[in-house]
């Protein structure tokens, strides 16, 4: 699992969070454990989510891409989707769809214009693998993969208030903002608000 | 024969069973203080066959009420004595260390009105004739069902249920339940069911209920003390029966094993009794018609058609929107009888009034009866939600 700290750092305590994709929940318990959250999640795979609601998790098993909708307006104080939006069929739509369930949202991303990708693609001549981009190319989960700078054009252009960020890059370690983070970071944390 | 009586008295001396346990009975609605019923006929004196499982706490919090399905009834868990072959429909879900953990909760299953097993219904003794009711017993709708049960908790002075769970027709008193009484329940556990009865499924049910009303021993009815039609229930029995199985697990159980070969020298076939599913079914049917009442099916299957909690509501979420109780719904991949659809309209309702919702679509190829095959994963998942309601509170 990539870092937690600084989602747990941003959110709230007691907050009602859902989570996109939560798999069997491990990212809930971490949340809930540390900052006393009420935890909620959707995932599509059947075990992960028996697994989930086996340890006493409210899960849904249902699709992201269609199911977001049925939710009321601003019914969670957090919606987090991490590691889950350069999976989506419609990222834009998914995105617009959890600001409206929540005032706040999470959303973190493999950055694909990390060094490791572009010096793998620039001197490999294939398709990146990394260590947390590992799959061949017909078979990765990840269909929409993105930039840092694709996804502040984004934000820009949906006009999505970034409220915080954080970059991590070679070993997990924090990227500083001055330090190019597109080019340097590996994996990317946005906390945005509409 | 001693080896036999000692393993039968191993099975209810299990550590997870129950044991021992009794049915009781319960009455209300006496004359001149007759139930009013959802079709506005009045109607007493009801009786209700119950039985209890476990211990209610001191501050009443701890009840459970299951509501059963078509053919079951009050004896959920346990024997009710040494001699039973088998324990209550659904013991591997109830008993110390299960899921509905009767060392932690007091579990209570009643009879519907209707049945045939000890609750009032067609084949009670109508008291101001002294015969049997027949087709005199009132029609009776899913809205009625939910009545007894709540009259049992306010005789057992529990108004709050720290759960209720039911399966199939049982899931449709559930959601009866949680909208009519939508404070009484903490969570509910509302499985394999249909928040309307579908065409295909009437379908089903009107081709069992003609196979009893064309039984010339059915007699509009009137056929106690005399010959019953136990042609046309068995038949009902067996189209029914079709229904809860699924292609997958009728393939893995039968397959196209033949149990009577044909005759080529003599050309004589057995139209009935080629197939091992042929005589399986039929074995489902002969065994029914000894426990159940061709009148009772009727008026039950009839109730089950006339299904639809988005009656007087706009839709489903309209008709949803009071409930107060943490939901888990649950299909199961092979239920074509009440498929994943049905299951996740409910779902849908309650996410859209933001009621706390669980839900999974459990991958199973015993088809609608999976909720009453002894499934590890299963029973983890049940008690995964029971743990999460406990805390809650």
């Amino acid at each position: 699992m990539k870092k937690l700290g600084i989602i747990k750092s941003w959110v709230e305590e007691g907050s009602k969070i859902l989570f996109l994709g939560c798999g069997s929940g491990e990212i809930i318990k971490s949340l809930q454990s540390s900052n006393k959250i009420k935890g909620f999640g959707i995932d599509i795979d059947e075990i992960k989510v028996c697994d989930a609601i086996s340890s006493g998790l409210s899960v849904i098993q249902g699709d992201i891409n269609n199911d977001l909708t049925d939710y009321p307006k601003k019914s969670f104080d957090y919606v987090i989707a991490h590691d889950i939006i350069q999976i989506m069929t419609k990222p834009d739509v998914t995105i617009r769809q959890i600001l409206e369930l929540s005032n706040k949202v999470v959303i973190s991303f493999p950055n694909f214009a990390y060094i490791r990708i572009r010096l793998g693609i620039l001197f490999s001549g294939r398709m990146p693998k990394t260590r947390i981009l590992p799959y061949e190319w017909y078979d990765t989960p990840n269909i929409h993969l993105f930039t840092i700078k694709d996804f502040r054009d984004f934000c820009q252009k949906e006009k999505i208030k970034i409220v915080d960020e954080h970059y991590t890059g070679f070993n997990k370690k924090s990227v500083p903002r001055f330090l190019l983070p597109n080019l340097f970071s590996e994996f990317s944390y946005f906390l945005l608000s509409k | 024969m001693k080896n036999i009586k000692e393993n039968k008295f191993n099975k209810f001396s299990d550590a997870d069973s129950v044991g021992i346990v009794k049915t009781n009975y319960f009455s209300f609605a006496n004359p001149p203080d007759e139930l009013i019923l959802f079709s506005g006929i009045k109607f007493g004196p009801i009786t209700v066959a119950y039985e209890t499982y476990g211990t209610l706490n001191k501050d009443k919090s701890n009840a459970i009420l299951i509501f059963h399905a078509l053919s079951g009834d009050a004896h959920a868990a346990g024997y009710n004595s040494p001699d039973d072959n088998k324990p209550g429909w659904w013991d591997i879900m109830i008993g110390p260390g299960k899921p509905f953990d009767t060392s932690k909760y007091f579990v209570i299953c009643s009879n519907i009105i209707g049945g045939c097993k000890g609750s009032t219904g067609p084949s009670s003794i109508n008291p101001k004739t002294g015969k049997p009711y027949g087709l005199s017993f009132p029609v009776i709708f899913i809205k009625d069902m939910i009545i007894p049960p709540k009259k049992l908790l306010d005789y057992l002075g529990i108004n709050k249920l720290f759960c209720a769970a039911g399966g199939s027709i049982g899931g449709m008193q559930l959601l009866q339940w949680l909208v009519t009484y939508p404070e009484l329940t903490e969570g509910a556990m509302i499985i394999a069911t249909s928040p309307t009865h579908t065409a295909q499924a009437i379908a089903f049910n009107s081709v069992g209920r003609y196979a009893i009303i064309k039984d010339p021993n059915w007699n509009n009815g009137n056929y106690y003390g005399g010959e019953k039609p136990d042609e046309g229930l068995s038949i009902a029995r067996m189209i029914g029966h079709i229904t809860y199985l699924s292609e997958e697990s009728m393939h893995q159980k039968f397959g196209r094993k033949v149990i009577n070969e044909k005759s080529p020298q003599t050309g004589i076939v057995d139209f009935t009794k080629e197939f091992e599913v042929e005589n399986y079914l039929q074995y489902q049917g002969e065994s029914f018609i000894k426990r159940f009442d061709a009148n009772s099916y009727l008026y039950i299957t009839k109730a089950i058609d006339d299904f639809d909690i988005t009656d007087g509501f706009e839709n489903l979420s309209d008709a949803l929107k009071d409930i107060k109780a943490k939901c888990f719904v649950i299909s199961f991949t092979s239920d074509w009888l009440y498929p994943k659809e049905q299951l996740m309209k409910i779902v849908k309702a309650l996410k859209i009034n933001g009621i706390e919702t669980t839900y999974t679509n459990f991958e199973s190829h015993y088809g609608h009866d999976a909720f009453l095959i002894d499934d590890k994963r299963l029973k983890k998942l049940f008690a995964g939600f029971l743990k999460s309601l406990e805390e809650q509170i």
